[in-house]
């Protein structure tokens, strides 16, 4: 009985962290549609910044919302000066769906490389600022620490918090409007792209957030290929997918789904076999649903 | 009709001799270049195969990696176990990962764009862990792949690595052959009209599923064969030979190449290639520190990617032709 609980709050835990990942790539999609691998090289970057401060002030958090905002400042520039020539450049001819993924993946390798060169291959540390160990129950001990109770905490209020600013602010409609048409959305006055450069912005700190929470959650250290980064590169991924790339509230849905299922088959089948299984579950969802949960009807295509 | 005839004996010429000049050339270069040779050969291979599925049939695969794991544990258990010849393992390669890659088309088929990419992206993620679930699949270590000593009639002095890319430039070749005459076939033009305008191509008889189904089959059988051929020039199959990176590194070349024609193959395969040789001259010529030594091989590859991206997304060969068309 405890192991099933505890196994349910793992998975809460790591679908949380993920769910943050699934929605920056959300609003990436929804604001540009592009599908933005980078997230995860970007949020890597972040999380060094986070660890520079660290390094300078001693405060996780002093560190947390600096990372924050040096995603947003990451991704804005990223935006600017890359994914503006791309959409300008490239919006048309046969494989234009395809460049800005591939684009992306360029991002990735060159954020890593960049990572690589400022701060070397070696393993840095984040210690977690509040402590890892177990809430007791009677005698036993059960899967969720005041750090993990903190994770679950913070992205509630973030995930609450990007909705609000999606569903019901201008802004939000403005995003929402110069995705789905960006011509419309000119002649109605929206300066489109600032908008695409805030959307942006806006997973780029949702990306920070996730690196820096992520490597506390983990083993706390930090390197270039870190396993957590490409954990949060694939499963936020997949996530977003498994979800529907057009709902945030898909987006988290498919996060803790994907969350529960992989600390079951963790927990009672098998480590070696969670990657498989995420594949396994993505397909069974897309083979019922093409679109993901949460999914429109079909026709627009904006 | 009697200029299209001509025009096929041409290229079949055209094959052959470059075949002459490989072979000329596998004699005059060292070890190591031969070797590197071996591996262009197997990038020829499996940059093709994305470019057949990206560039014809319009769907996008970032998994690739992981359909040359399977052609490659399917070599591997063939000559293991069966004792196949290598030729029959290759062939077992092929059949292998393109009976796997019918059963994930009929899937992809269903998906578009990101969420196909999501998809592929996944498999190349969690099919090469499986390696450590079932033991016959060797677990980390993975299986040995040895294709065996070359034969003594050529000689004592002829090495290992000569014998390899004799095998991988003759199966590219033939694979180059099989596939140009192929994508210049009835099924070449229905999967780019499916890409380009599927409506229309329904309205025109084309079965679109069907089609695309057939472009991943046959796509996953050349991505096993390039498979086959990478366990051959690293002797054997492990999950670690077939990395998330392995499946970036074969859409970066697909699109250095230039995705929608199969001419500039080389270019991407030759470039994945040599970027870290050059990179690695350069640090030495500059003596550049440990951090500029690991990194720049991967900044320069995805650096040349973005700069491809941004000026010439339909790749080099294309931007040449339109440039004469003009």
């Amino acid at each position: 009985m405890i192991q099933i609980l505890n196994t349910v709050l793992i998975g809460i835990t790591a679908g949380s962290i993920y769910s943050l990942m699934a929605i920056a790539m959300v609003l990436v999609w929804r604001s540009t549609r592009v599908v933005n691998f980078a997230q995860a090289g970007m949020a890597l970057l972040s999380t060094y910044f986070g660890y520079e401060v660290i390094q300078i002030s001693g405060s996780y958090w002093i560190a947390l919302p600096v990372a924050m905002i040096g995603g947003a400042v990451v991704a804005s520039i990223i935006e600017l000066v890359i994914m503006r020539l791309l959409l300008k450049h490239s919006s048309q001819g046969a494989i234009a769906s395809i460049t800005p993924i591939i684009a992306t993946l360029g991002l990735l390798g060159l954020i890593k490389s960049v990572i690589g060169y400022f701060w070397g291959n070696q393993d840095r540390t984040i210690v977690s600022p509040l402590s890892n160990v177990g809430f007791t129950f009677g005698t036993n001990t059960l899967a969720i620490s005041p750090m993990k109770l903190f994770i679950i905490i913070a992205i509630l209020v973030l995930v609450l918090s990007l909705t609000f600013i999606f569903q019901r602010t201008n802004l939000g409609l403005a995003l929402r409007a110069s995705a789905y048409s960006p011509e419309i959305s000119r002649l109605a006055g929206i300066k489109v792209d600032l908008v695409r450069t805030i959307g942006w912005a806006l997973a780029g700190a949702a990306g920070g957030v996730a690196g820096m929470l992520q490597t506390a959650n983990g083993t706390g250290t930090l390197s270039p290929d870190s396993l957590e980064f490409s954990l949060l590169l694939a499963f936020g991924f997949i996530a977003a997918v498994i979800g529907g790339l057009d709902s945030l509230i898909g987006a988290v849905l498919g996060a803790l789904v994907l969350g529960l299922v992989l600390a079951f088959v963790l927990t009672y089948v098998g480590g070696s076999l969670v990657f498989i299984t995420a594949f396994v579950l993505l397909l069974i969802i897309l083979l019922i649903r093409p679109g993901g949960i949460i999914s429109q009807k079909a026709g627009r295509r904006a | 009709m009697h200029k299209l005839k001509s025009n096929n004996l041409l290229r079949l010429i055209g094959f052959v001799v470059f075949g002459f000049f490989l072979f000329y050339l596998s004699n005059a270069i060292d070890e190591l270049r031969v070797y590197q040779g071996a591996t262009v050969a197997m990038y020829v291979v499996a940059i093709s195969s994305i470019i057949l599925l990206t560039g014809y049939s319009g769907q996008v695969s970032l998994g690739h990696g992981a359909l040359l794991a399977v052609g490659g544990y399917g070599a591997a258990l063939l000559r293991n176990n069966l004792h196949a010849p290598v030729w029959l393992s290759f062939a077992g390669a092929v059949l292998v990962a393109a009976l796997f890659g019918s059963l994930l088309g009929v899937t992809a088929a269903r998906l578009s764009g990101p969420y196909l990419a999501g998809t592929t992206l996944a498999l190349a993620v969690g099919l090469p862990s499986i390696a450590n679930q079932f033991k016959f699949l060797g677990g980390e270590q993975g299986l040995i792949f040895d294709i065996g000593l070359p034969p003594a009639s050529l000689g004592e002095t002829f090495s290992q690595y000569k014998w390899f890319f004799w095998i991988a430039a003759l199966t590219a070749l033939i694979a180059m052959w099989w596939l140009q005459n192929l994508l210049r076939s009835r099924y070449g033009r229905t999967w780019r009209a499916v890409r380009t305008q599927s409506v229309a191509a329904e309205l025109a008889g084309i079965n679109t599923a069907r089609s695309k189904v057939l472009a991943f089959t046959v796509s996953a059988g050349l991505a096993g064969l390039a498979g086959a051929l990478l366990s051959m020039t690293i002797s054997t199959v492990s999950p670690s030979a077939f990395p998330l990176s392995l499946s970036f590194a074969l859409a970066t070349g697909a699109v250095l190449s230039g995705v929608t024609t199969l001419g500039g193959v080389m270019i991407g395969a030759v470039t994945l290639v040599a970027i870290p040789e050059i990179a690695d001259a350069f640090t030495q010529r500059i003596g550049a520190s440990e951090n500029v030594t690991a990194n720049l091989p991967g900044l320069m590859v995805s650096g040349l990617l973005i700069v491809v991206v941004l000026f010439v997304p339909n790749g080099p060969v294309e931007q040449f032709r339109n440039r004469r068309k003009k």
